[in-house]
């Protein structure tokens, strides 16, 4: 993947509506009294797209919080429990889950069952449920990973510059040389058979956050290098040099002057950050080096049922379709939020 | 062996410690039809293969494909009767005019060469070559070397170059006598001997690997128009009908083209639509065209079941399984109805070791119908007498489908009866080694077993105390049970002519393996037998060793 940069090499340049907000010739200037924040959120509102889009990802959320909840009372069963043998009444009559030569049944549009069953008869709703909370929690985790360091690396890269700089964007350079996909599957291929072990930092290879770490860490680089350009921009200031001359370290000056004009940066990044972890678990999983059994994940769901696609099509459309509306609806939103904190920013994370 | 004569190398190891072994796997061997119906002579017809062969050449070949290949162009002095189920298990004279005598002590074989013989390209055949073919294969590092220079005095003194010959192969190239003395009985040697590896190649044949111009040979068919990974050509030696081997008949198709090709869908889409003849009896056939081609094909698709065993290794050295009614528990628990589905019905439900076709496979079962539910109770009660629920357990398994759904299944069952189970699936190559190396600590998982000849022993290398080691170990439960030990003691020396008669011993030995739930055992596998509108389907076999038997191949 690669961020789309404005003009300038790979740093993305992007106006900061906390402080100083640059309109464009197209745009209404803001009414006086109303700060930016308020702004953005105002230009959010009017693109109902992006709410809609919003809102359907947090339907899709909240549906996967619940999977506990539907296991118990709806589907009566759990997301790895085999119903290999066991039958179920479908419009009166008895099927069975599995069928001799290894077919499962399709949806039967009831609480057992109601999007059909997988190879090992388990409920396909269900581990869509709970895949959908492994990815979303993978997500989230390794977009907040991905944000705390590439914050910490371009602001300190950006603005102590020389030798520091040149280190960090060095070691950023080598992380970005290796394309996303093939560095995360080496990685997760790896860490899965045995895990992580650091001493007092250990993680069992089955865990969620060994995913979660490895795609927070891919994409470190396709943050930090942005935010290394805004805060190179930001540090040429006036309310910059401001501080210096009232004799603010550079530690002070980074944590009270720079970071909250990077905010709204940051918060752009975030969907867009959260919509890529969900695309590249999902194929990190299929793959085999992402969710490790017997965690259930979308891309796992739709590995498992390609040998089928022929005779039972549930078990990958399914899936798919969850994955699409998801990665749709938050990319969708995030767009808004771009476009309602700068519109004229072209923050993209392309793979 | 787990899948197409894989792993003899390893294996190897074990041998020296112990008796044969082999490790190949595979993919297999045979049992419905027996003896094939008569077909039509004349024709080609175009046979896939879903992997390509190790190799061609007979000295190095040690998969199912390769051996498909070499059994029919590299006869041994013994070989097995081209037919299915246990029949085509049967040693019988292949260049020897007979069986060979073996002397009261088990130690020297006695052969006698046919008279008359000659390579594909017209040179003599000589007594003395069987030592220059052995000697060969041992140069070249065939796979299952170890099955020579672990039994056959002065092999081992050749491969460490402390000799130029084979002392303790002695042949007369006048008379046709050929003498083979042994350091240990083996009573599987015969099986030894009926290796395409021992299929006679001329002395002189270069000590190199040969595949793509494979060295003239003795048997109906020859290799040619070699394209590596690509395809091979069958053809008819016109040589072999005049020697009129009573039991290895030519074959009845004129040409045999062999493609490779690993895409097993389209494998199988060109069978059903006839674009080619024969699927690949080692491939797994789609799930996807599995319905289309029981419902449109019938006629041309059987599963024939070979003599496998799949199980779930329990170490015993580990707690829970250290625990006999732990081990127990799991058996009443399986639900074998439920591990064939998984297979997509290619799974015949088993519960003793040894599979059927397998002198002494018992017929009945400790821990009820294998065909019926499981019992859970029961399970569940003795699980509560160990004290071990809530023990943690890590169920290894491979990546590929079925044996994932296998571990998936299992470690659900083994959550049931109160574990704290959690499956642990890794790459398909490096499985094996990882479960077999001591210092993994494998508490359980998915294990599997194909012969590599039709010998009991065969199967109990798996639990043989001698044959556990650090690396490479196939005995994955760590099962060192004296009792086990004495009876192999005195059945393994059995020669394999002489099986029948103490197979109410292995059937005793079974028994007792499987009260001790040292294994929990779920079934054999089945393969397709999967051809085009144009073969003579009933006239065709699945070979219990081999899988392809091309000799029966014919069109309708």
């Amino acid at each position: 993947m690669a961020i789309d940069p404005t003009a300038s090499g790979n740093e993305l340049s992007l106006e900061l509506p906390g402080a100083i907000p640059r309109s464009g010739p197209s745009e209404e200037p803001p009414p006086a009294g109303i700060g930016p924040y308020r702004l953005a959120l105002r230009r959010l509102r009017r693109n109902r797209a992006a709410l809609a889009f919003g809102a359907l990802f947090l339907v899709i959320a909240l549906m996967c919080l619940a999977a506990p909840w539907y296991a118990k009372h709806v589907a009566h069963t759990g997301p790895n429990v085999n119903h290999i043998t066991d039958t179920v009444k479908v419009g009166g009559k008895t099927e069975n889950v599995v069928s001799i030569d290894g077919n499962p049944i399709g949806p039967t549009w009831q609480g057992k069952f109601f999007l059909g069953a997988d190879a090992n008869g388990r409920d396909i709703a269900v581990r869509l449920l709970y895949g959908g909370r492994n990815s979303l929690e993978i997500g989230l985790i390794a977009t907040l990973i991905t944000m705390i360091l590439a914050t910490v690396i371009g602001t300190l890269a950006g603005y102590l510059r020389g030798p520091v700089d040149g280190v960090l964007s060095r070691v950023l350079d080598l992380i970005w040389a290796y394309p996303v996909v093939l560095l995360a599957v080496a990685l997760g291929t790896s860490l899965a058979l045995g895990g992580i072990d650091l001493g007092l930092f250990q993680l069992k290879g089955n865990s969620l956050l060994v995913p979660a770490l490895i795609i927070g860490v891919v994409y470190i680089p396709y943050a930090a290098k942005p935010i290394r350009g805004q805060v190179l921009s930001l540090r040429e200031k006036e309310f910059i040099d401001a501080a210096r001359a009232q004799g603010a370290s550079a530690l002070r000056i980074m944590t009270t002057e720079v970071l909250p004009n990077l905010a709204s940066t940051l918060i752009v990044f975030v969907p867009l950050i959260i919509a890529n972890a969900i695309l590249l678990e999902a194929g990190l999983s299929y793959l085999g080096a992402g969710v490790q059994d017997p965690n259930p994940s979308w891309g796992t769901m739709i590995s498992n049922g390609i040998p089928r696609i022929s005779t039972a099509l549930h078990l990958t459309l399914v899936p798919g379709i969850m994955l699409v509306l998801a990665v749709l609806g938050i990319n969708v939103f995030g767009d808004g939020v771009r476009d309602a904190l700068d519109p004229r920013a072209e923050v993209r994370i392309e793979h | 062996m787990q899948k197409g004569f894989r792993g003899l190398g390893a294996v190897g190891v074990v041998l020296a410690v112990a008796l044969g072994i082999s490790a190949c796997g595979g993919s297999s061997s045979s049992s419905s039809s027996g003896s094939p119906a008569q077909g039509r002579n004349g024709g080609e017809a175009t046979v896939l293969m879903g992997t390509a062969p190790d190799f061609l050449d007979p000295g190095l070949a040690y998969t199912t494909q390769g051996a498909a290949a070499d059994w029919i162009t590299y006869t041994p002095l013994l070989t097995y009767r081209h037919a299915g189920g246990k029949q085509g298990g049967e040693i019988i004279p292949g260049l020897a005019t007979a069986l060979p005598s073996i002397s009261k002590d088990g130690k020297t074989y006695t052969f006698q060469l046919r008279k008359g013989l000659t390579y594909s390209n017209g040179q003599p055949v000589k007594a003395g070559d069987l030592e220059y073919t052995i000697r060969r294969s041992i140069k070249v590092n065939w796979g299952g070397k170890s099955f020579f220079t672990n039994y056959i005095v002065g092999a081992a003194a050749v491969d460490s170059g402390k000799a130029q010959k084979i002392s303790g192969i002695t042949a007369d190239d006048a008379t046709g006598k050929i003498t083979i003395k042994l350091i240990k009985a083996y009573g599987a040697f015969t099986n030894v001997i009926a290796f395409p590896a021992a299929g006679l190649v001329p002395t002189g044949t270069k000590f190199t690997n040969l595949s793509n111009s494979p060295p003239p040979g003795v048997g109906p068919y020859m290799i040619t128009a070699v394209q590596p990974n690509r395809t091979f050509t069958m053809v008819k030696n016109p040589k072999w009908a005049s020697f009129a081997i009573p039991d290895v008949p030519e074959g009845h198709l004129q040409k045999i083209t062999i493609t490779i090709n690993s895409n097993t869908q389209a494998e199988a889409q060109q069978v059903l639509n006839n674009q080619a003849d024969v699927f690949d009896p080692g491939d797994t056939l789609p799930p996807a065209l599995l319905g289309q081609i029981r419902s449109t094909a019938q006629n041309r698709f059987a599963p024939v079941t070979i003599p496998s065993t799949f199980y779930f290794f329990m170490n015993t050295r580990l707690k829970p399984f250290n625990n006999v009614k732990v081990r127990q528990a799991v058996n009443y628990a399986l639900d074998k109805r439920a591990m064939a589905r998984l297979a997509s019905g290619f799974l015949k439900p088993e519960c003793n070791f040894l599979p059927e076709g397998i002198v002494g496979h018992p017929t009945s079962c400790p821990y009820g119908d294998p065909n019926g539910a499981p019992d859970i109770n029961k399970a569940k009660q003795l699980v509560q007498q160990s004290g071990l629920a809530g023990t943690p357990i890590t169920v290894w398994g491979e990546m590929r489908s079925p044996r994932k759904e296998y571990v998936d299944y299992y470690t659900d069952v083994l959550n049931k009866l109160g574990f704290k189970a959690t499956p642990k699936i890794i790459s398909d190559s490096t499985y094996f080694p990882t479960i077999g190396n001591e210092k993994t600590k494998a508490q359980t998982g998915f294990a599997d077993w194909i012969q590599d000849f039709p010998n009991p022993s065969d199967f109990y290398l798996l639990l043989d105390g001698t044959a556990i080691q650090a690396t490479n170990n196939q005995n994955f439960s760590y099962v060192n049970d004296p009792k086990i030990q004495t009876e192999l003691a005195k059945l393994n020396p059995v020669p394999t002519s002489q099986l029948n008669s103490v197979a109410s011993q292995w059937q005793k030995l079974d028994e007792y393996t499987t009260s001790q739930a040292y294994e929990a055992v779920y079934g054999s596998e089945q393969v397709p037998k999967f051809q085009s509108n144009r073969m003579n389907f009933a006239a065709s076999t699945i070979h219990p060793l081999y899988l392809d038997d091309w000799l029966n191949l014919s069109l309708k």
